[in-house]
């Protein structure tokens, strides 16, 4: 994208780290800790682990240990546990980026700090700033709210306040501890399917302005944002007493499938490019049935979401951070070749899309 | 076995009321996709619902031939009635 005298004002995205914590569970020793809880009543618990399976996820991380989670009944219990662990995750994932960008946190001008698992004043990139000592100009963008699109719209955020602040620096910082948010005596099946699939981590992007001299790294060529109207209830949270109640509709595959192709085609279209143009997808994990929705409708060559897929196995879906998970991952794996086209794209709570055209 | 089917129509149209939000009437000839909209996870939720109320195990060889309100009356009223039929099935 050009500016008045002609510049390319496209930021840079110059690393992308990636944090989990130090707890693992795999699938198998989630279902056997939630195994007497549903017999509690469930009658064919067969069925609830073939639902655990179904979602293809080998196992989680998790913010504390297992047996750390059972004490934790109302929603200070496990929002005060949620501060604790995503503070720390996200100093650990916010150094780990700087490092990787050669970067220290003085060169920081504005953080980006998106998260749906859970509430926090000041914020978490406060209590940030007070760990990595940010300067004290920091400009900070707590989002909270929208769940799994805020890895891909944060991005796309963070690159719009570039366009406008050429010479800075900006972090997006996403933090989600899924397992904190669990209702454990929720036995519905929607918190059972999501119980299987989510998992906890952080990821931090570190963006740069055009103007930065020696940035380098894929540009964030444009965004485009997507609102479907009347779909408040295909996913989010009831919030409750003992905290954040699931709300996981089976219409998400079907909303994928839908629009997606429409949107992406029209987004493309914009610039003067095809699906056929696009060398990489960065999609966020979603679950199977929302990559595969992902697969279908976009008629995406064969292994184009692999790395999705990998990271879904590997870690679950872990909200916001997923794509970037994937979009760190792309960085670092793929042999990108200069001029290559990328789309990242995710899906969260309202419901809506966000997708992101990137360039080598 | 009929008075079982009608107990069994009761918790379904409970369930559909309660747990997935449909708000109309339940009849024996409505489908359960088409008519009352069920999806996948409504179908799971429902079949969990009766597993649950009646003690039994459906499976995904039961769904098959399962279209209508009826059709899912009839067979958790057979499942009730001989429970061991199911015990080595395993569900969806």
């Amino acid at each position: 994208m050009l500016s008045a005298s002609g510049q390319d004002r496209s930021p840079f995205i110059r690393a992308v780290g990636r944090a989990l914590p130090p707890h693992y569970a795999s699938q198998e020793q989630l279902i056997a800790a939630f195994r007497e809880l549903w017999a509690t009543r469930h009658f064919n618990l067969e069925r609830l682990e073939d639902l655990h399976r179904a979602v293809q996820v080998g196992g989680r991380h998790l913010a504390l240990p297992l047996e750390a989670y059972p004490p934790l009944v109302t929603f200070q219990q496990r929002n005060d546990a949620w501060i604790r662990a995503a503070t720390e995750l996200s100093e650990t994932v916010v150094r780990q980026s700087l490092d990787a960008a050669g970067l220290a946190p003085s060169d920081v001008d504005h953080v980006f700090f998106v998260t749906v698992t859970g509430i926090s004043t000041p914020s978490i990139d406060a209590r940030l700033a007070n760990r990595v000592r940010f300067r004290e100009d920091i400009k900070r963008t707590p989002l909270f709210g929208l769940g799994c699109v805020a890895g891909a719209a944060g991005v796309a955020r963070a690159a719009d306040y570039l366009r406008g602040f050429p010479t800075h620096t900006a972090l997006l910082v996403a933090v989600e501890l899924c397992s904190l948010t669990l209702q454990r005596e929720d036995l519905s099946i929607p918190n059972i399917i999501a119980s299987g699939l989510f998992g906890d981590g952080a990821a931090c992007a570190v963006l740069r302005g055009a103007e930065v001299p020696g940035a380098k790294g894929p540009r964030v060529v444009a965004s485009r944002a997507v609102f479907y109207p009347d779909t408040e209830r295909i996913m989010g949270w009831d919030v409750v007493d003992s905290g954040f109640k699931v709300v996981l509709s089976a219409k998400v595959p079907g909303l994928v499938k839908d629009h997606i192709r429409g949107n992406v085609d029209g987004f493309l279209a914009q610039h003067g490019l095809t699906r056929g143009d696009i060398r990489h997808w960065v999609a966020h994990t979603g679950g199977p049935k929302v990559l595969e929705a992902f697969e279908e409708a976009l008629e995406l060559p064969a292994a184009s979401l692999e790395r999705s897929w990998a990271s879904l196995r590997e870690v679950g879906n872990l909200s916001s951070a997923s794509v970037l998970f994937v979009l760190g991952e792309t960085l670092e794996q793929v042999d990108a070749r200069p001029g290559d086209w990328g789309v990242m794209m995710a899906m969260g709570p309202g419901f809506g899309a966000e997708m992101v055209l990137l360039r080598w | 076995m009929v008075e079982r089917e009608l107990e069994v129509i009761t918790e379904i149209h409970r369930i559909v009321t309660d747990e997935l939000e449909w708000k109309g009437a339940v009849e024996p000839a409505q489908d359960l996709v088409r008519d009352l909209q069920l999806d996948s996870l409504g179908l799971t939720v429902l079949a969990v619902g009766l597993e649950n109320r009646f003690r039994i195990r459906l499976s995904e060889e039961d769904a098959q031939g399962v279209r209508t309100v009826g059709d899912l009356a009839r067979l958790v009223a057979r499942r009730v009635a001989a429970p061991a039929d199911a015990v080595s099935e395993v569900g969806p």
